[in-house]
This record gives C-alpha cells, structure tokens and sequence, in this order.
C-alpha cells in the first residue's frame, strides 16, 4: 500500500525534475540540435580464447582506440579453448551474440559463412585506413569466401621443434636436416639415458598428434597431392587412398619405435608435456609457436627451434610448414558493424600489431613494424624470418578437412598411439567418414 | 414455522461457503505452482518437446535449415558402435557405483554407526568430504595424482618395485572406464555413507537389545534387523546411485574428454561430441531422446518404490 502512495506523490515529481534537467541541459548545450550531433555510445562485445597475455594486450588497444573514439567501449571476454568452441556456436544462433569474436581460419570459419552467421565486411573493410586496404591479400584471402572477406586475419600460428641448447651443446648433438636424422637423434638420446624422453607427446586432448600427422602427410605426399582428399573433392574410388597416408602414420611408429616419445602419451596432458621441455626433463618438443610466450613467461630461454625435417623419398623439400592463420570476425546480428570493423582495422594495424608481437610472441598479419622491436627475442626474429621464407603453407587437418573426418583422424592418432590400430586400419576408418561426410554433403 | 424455513437455508450458505472455499484454495495452488511450473516448462517440458522434434531432423547447431530425417537417426543410433560403447559404459559405471559406492558406503556408515573408539566426526567429514569438491576439481586432482610422467600414484607403484600400466592409468582403453568409475566411487561413497547412516540412526536401539536376547547378534542382526530397517535408504540409495550413472558427464569429460579413442565415451559425452563438436544436432537429439527415455523409466521406478515404501 505504501508503494502506491509513494508512486503517486512522486510521479509528478519526477516529471518535474525531467523537465527541469532538460530545460537545463538545453540551456547549458545551446539547444536541442546539440543532442542529435551528440555520438551514441556504442558497446563492442568481443570474445577470444583465454591466451596468456592478450588481455593485457586488448585492454591497451581499447584505451588506445579510445581517443580516436570516445564513444566506444570495448567489452572483452575470454574463455578457454575447448569451452570456447562450444559457446561461440551457441552465442552466436543466441539472441546476443558478441560483435566480434576469434575464429581460425578454414572449415570453422567457412561454415559460419555458409550458415549466414558472420557479417559480410569487404564494403567496409575496404573504405580508406580500415584492414581490407592495409593487409596483405595473401592474408586477406585466410578470410575471404568467393572474393568477399568474412574476417580480419590477426596472426598465424605454425609448429617447430623447440630443443635445449645446453643439453644439444653438452651431448655434441645437432639439428637433423631428415627424419630420418630426427629418428636417430631420438636414439642417440636414449643412448645416453633411456629414462630421458627426448620428445615428450601430450595427446590426451587429441589435436597434439594430428599436428604430427598434419606435418607427416605433407612431408610424404607433398601438399598439392592432399588438396582433393582434404576438399572431398576427389572422386569417390579415390578419397584418401594414397598410399602416402599410410606410410605417413608409419613414420609416426617410426618415431615410436626410435623412442622419440614416452610410454603413455594418451594420457600425457599438452601441459604437462610442455612442462617436462621448460623444466629440462626433456631436451626436445614438438610445439606451436605460441609456446615460445611460454616458456618465456616461465622463465625458460635457453632454448632455439628448427623445421619439422623432410623425409627421404618424400614429395616434399620441407621449404613448407603448417601455418594456421586466425582472426576476428564480426557477428552478422552485430548493430555496430562499422564500429567493428574499425575497432578490428585498429587491432591488426602495424603499430598494434608490434604490441601484438611483443606482448603474445605471435606474428601479426601486419608485419611491417617488427624489425622495429626493441623486446623482441632472438628466437621470435628466427620465427618471424622463418615463416616469411616458406615457400608452401597449409592448414591442419583437424581446422582444413570436415568435422567428422577430423574426428576420425583425432580418434586415429590415439589408436595409433596406443597400438590398438594400424596404420592400414586407420586410414580404412577415416576414409569411411570421408566417404559418409562427402555423402551427406551431396 | 420460522424453523422450515431456516433450515433449508443454512446447507446451501455452507454449500455455497465451501464450493468457495474450495475454488480459493484451487486458485492459491495454481498460483504458488505457478512460478515452479512456469520454470519446469521452460528449463524441461520445451527442451525435452523440442529434442523429441529435433531427432526426426538433419540439423547443425550453428544452420538455420532443419532438413527432415524421418526415423533415420534412429536407425543410426542402432547402427553405431560408439553408442553402444557409450551405453555399455554408462551400465558400468551403474552398477559399479551400486556395488562400490553403495556397498562401501553401507560398510562405513555400520562401522560409524557401531561407534569408533574416538574420532568418528572426524572420519566421517574426511570420507563425505570428497563429495563437496566439483567433479572438474576432483577430475584435475585426478589427472595429476594419475599422470605417467610426474603423478604420485606411478611414483609409489614403482618405488615398491610394480609397474604401472605402460599407456598410463587414463590412456590405456582397457582400465580407464574402471580408473574413472573408481574416482567416481571416490567422490561418491562419502554421501552413501551419510544417506545410509542416516537410517541406521533412525533403527530403535530396542531392537537390537530384544534381539540380543534372543540370541541374535552380529551378521544375524545386521541380516534381520539392520537391512529390512534401511531397505527404503537402500533403495533410495541405489536409485540415486544409477539416475546419476546414466547422467554423468561433467566427471568424464574433465578427466578423459570420453577418450582414449572412445574407451570411456559415456551417452552424456557421446551427444555433446555429436551435438558441438561434430555439429549433428539431429543424431545428438536421438540420442537423447533415448537417454530421455532410460531416464523417465527410472524416474517411474523410483516414483513406484517410494511409494511402495
């Protein structure tokens, strides 16, 4: 009862205070036109995977981005990998989904394209300043379907082996130039202490060994020759039957049988793997170029990387590497697309992408500034270098070929592992999903 | 005659007063259920409705076009051997819990319940303990005490001369279903204990003492006395035990992710890898329709018992 009488002596009180306020404010402001020039305040939601650094990195590109626009308010949010493949899809057929948001390139990406759930952007990205004109087309094309540019690239992600140099140093060990090198390197290792492992593996998420096998159907079949079978686009007596595939899961029991990696690699976490090479149990690792952030970070330095070997015989000179570009995409439900694209043209400008490069240790898509960097480490200009000087790049698997054959080849890498499958099997279970995928693709 | 006239009179004012009463008291129950009703609609009769209609579809979960499917993801759930790696597993882990968590429980609760010499408080929040701890937590402690490389459990197997399992506890395909079911039993048994003990505490002491006069101690009370006293606990128990069986994900999937290659894949892992991992949102709703399905059983034979009870 008390509201009501409350309500009641307040309604024209507040009516009062309203109309007073904005007689005030049209006083003050010289009057009513002043409100429609007035910007609207404009909220960015954007979402990323949890990345060590990168809030650090977004909230300095905010306040950056800021003065050039004060009426944007950047709304940062991260989630770990995993977590985050599931709550994008779901966010984004939701009612509110975040206006811009990471995505790999590939199959992740062109599916969101194909379900009409990212904005089309090449009208925007390509006015004056904004990424479509500051990026490199090689880029550029990571994000575009059928010419229109679905995303801004920001970096690229690629696999090295990384290896102690006091322990390479000590044990007159050097770099292999083949596989065939690297497998007598594994063994020269164990010569000197069998319990050591010179290559700790981290499989039990999975995608640890497709990166391997990624590497290993490249190096024997060479990339031209994997293009159809990855696109399903080879006819059907001839999907995934390359004899290469097999030879490319053998050279993973080579490996094994070298003694490159330790007993239960199914049950080794990613972490702990990593562990094992920043605390110098092991003397190699086989690990993405974010690793280098790392170990960095956990105060590890004494170490330098080299390419994954090519094999003798192989159709690969091993001038190639796995190169997994990623970036920003904007939601097509977004109400601030424009706002968006020049909150992501500010993020992969060269000045951000030098913060990009300094803060994560990741290469940006806009290298122009790095030679400038006064931080950077010496492995991180090899890397840079490196990258810029390979002749072929390519996707994984598990991000290039569709969901349920990535599925079958994850699922493969682990009965490999173990022993529960040969290589002949393996390449049986995943062209019958090949086969089915491309079926139901018809 | 003010007498014939007043009678008749007074029936139909009560008659009236409680047709009035008793439309009240319909309107205040409709609205207290109201809110609890509205919430059940929302977070259970719409999903379930719309799992059962989603099955009948080919659908992604990020595609807009629901292509009709008729029975065939029906058909696919009978033909897939995963499915019935999952349900296989998911009847493991059920009748594991019963007999481990279930059955150890009851021996912990008999042991509290007889008295421990001292210290029993502190023996039962150790052993119940476990049970407030989330399964993610329980399953990284987990993963850490069982690594191969750096995890306690290898350390003390060896340091007695044994070996551990080479694949290692959760990568081995034929143990890790038995290693997660025994995490599982870690969380859990804590509660049974509790539950069970809670009935044994309800039994008169009179009981025993008559009995004992009669000569029954022992294995033949706890036979006679103890187990027909707690037979509705132990049902409750045991109820409780294969519902949260058939449910289980959140532990599997922190721990094994239902991996190695599927070894310990469970239904509720199973259609969250078809449903956003592999995108097939029509084949992950089967899926559930079945689980769905296992689930009411349950729920009605739960209903059935207690109300036997």
């Amino acid at each position: 009862m008390k509201r009501y009488s409350t309500k009641g002596r307040t309604g024209p009180l507040t009516r009062h205070v309203i109309g007073a306020a904005f007689g005030l404010a049209v006083a003050l402001g010289g009057g009513v036109p002043q409100f429609a020039n007035a910007q609207e305040d404009v909220t960015i939601r954007m979402w990323a995977l949890t990345n060590p650094n990168y809030p650090e990195f977004i909230a300095q590109a905010a306040e950056a981005f800021k003065l050039t626009h004060p009426n944007v308010t950047i709304d940062f949010q991260e989630t770990p990998n995993e977590a985050y493949k599931t709550a994008i899809q779901v966010a984004l057929v939701g009612s509110a989904p975040p206006d811009v948001f990471f995505n790999w390139a590939g199959e992740d990406s062109n599916r969101l394209v194909r379900d009409g759930l990212v904005l089309d952007l090449t009208g925007l990205a390509n006015e004056p300043g904004q990424f479509g004109t500051t990026l490199a087309q090689s880029w550029l094309d990571t994000f575009s379907v059928d010419g229109l540019i679905y995303g801004a690239p920001t970096d690229a992600v690629t696999k090295y082996f990384y290896y102690d140099n006091a322990f390479f140093t000590d044990n007159s060990l050097s770099v292999p130039a083949t596989f065939e090198e690297l497998l007598g390197l594994c063994t020269a290792i164990r010569a000197i202490d069998p319990a050591i492992v010179p290559i700790p593996l981290g499989n039990s998420e999975r995608w640890k060994m497709n990166h391997y096998i990624t590497l290993l159907n490249e190096r024997v079949m060479g990339n031209d020759a994997l293009r159809a079978d990855y696109s399903l686009t080879a006819p059907d007596d001839q999907l995934f039957t390359n004899p290469g595939y097999v030879t490319a899961w053998g050279k993973v029991l080579e490996m094994q049988t070298a003694g490159c990696f330790q007993d239960a690699p199914n049950a080794t976490s990613p972490e702990v793997s990593r562990t094992l090479f920043s605390s110098q149990i092991s003397p190699m690792i086989f690990c993405g170029s974010w690793c280098m952030s790392i170990f960095d970070g956990e105060g590890y330095t004494d170490y330098s990387l080299f390419r994954f070997p090519p094999i003798e015989g192989g159709a690969s000179d091993g001038n190639s590497n796995m190169v997994v570009p990623q970036g920003l995409q904007v939601a097509a439900a977004t109400q601030h697309p424009k706002e968006a694209v020049e909150w992501i043209s500010f993020l992969t400008s060269p000045e951000q992408g030098a913060k990009f490069a300094e803060m994560r240790g990741a290469l940006p898509s806009d290298p122009s500034l790095l030679s400038a960097l006064p931080n950077a480490t010496e492995q991180f200009k090899w890397v840079a270098a490196d990258m810029a000087s390979l002749a072929v790049q390519y996707n994984v698997i598990d991000v290039e070929v569709e969901a349920s054959v990535a599925n079958a080849y994850l699922d493969a890498g682990v009965e490999i592992l173990n022993g529960t499958m040969t290589p002949e099997q393996a390449m049986e279970s995943i062209r019958t999903a090949a086969l089915a995928a491309k079926a139901a693709m018809q | 005659m003010p007498g014939a006239t007043l009678a008749p009179t007074v029936p139909i004012h009560t008659a009236d007063k409680a047709k009035r009463t008793q439309y009240s008291a319909r309107v205040s129950a409709l609205i207290l259920l109201a809110p609890a009703l509205g919430l059940c609609a929302v977070f259970i009769f719409i999903p379930a409705i719309l799992a059962i209609l989603g099955s009948f579809f080919t659908f992604g979960i990020t595609s807009r076009a629901w292509e009709p499917a008729g029975l065939s993801n029906y058909a696919k759930v009978i033909a897939d051997p995963i499915f019935w790696t999952a349900l296989r597993n998911n009847l493991i882990i059920v009748i594991g819990s019963i007999v481990f968590q279930v059955g150890i429980g009851t021996i912990l609760a008999a042991i509290l319940d007889r008295g421990l010499p001292r210290a029993s408080t502190v023996f039962r929040t150790v052993i119940f303990a476990p049970m407030v701890v989330s399964a993610v937590a329980v399953a990284l402690i987990w993963q850490v005490i069982l690594d191969p490389n750096v995890g306690a459990l290898n350390a003390i197997i060896k340091a007695v001369s044994l070996t551990p399992p080479q694949l290692g506890w959760l990568g081995d395909p034929t143990i890790s279903i038995w290693v997660v079911l025994m995490i599982a039993c870690w969380q859990y048994t804590g509660f049974m204990m509790v539950l069970i003990l809670a009935g044994l505490q309800g039994i008169p002491k009179e009981l025993y003492e008559a009995a004992s006069l009669d000569g029954a101690r022992g294995l033949t009370a706890f036979r006679h006395i103890t187990l027909p006293s707690i037979r509705n606990v132990l049902l409750v128990a045991v109820l409780i035990t294969t519902i949260g069986g058939f449910k289980v994900f959140d532990l599997i999937y922190a721990t094994t992710q239902g991996g190695p290659a599927n070894a310990t894949q469970v239904l509720g892992t199973y259609i969250y890898l078809q449903a956003f991992n592999l995108g097939n949102m029509g084949y992950a709703n089967a899926i559930s329709v079945v689980l769905l399905c296992i689930a009411v059983m349950l729920g009605w034979l739960q209903l059935k018992s207690s109300r036997r009870a």
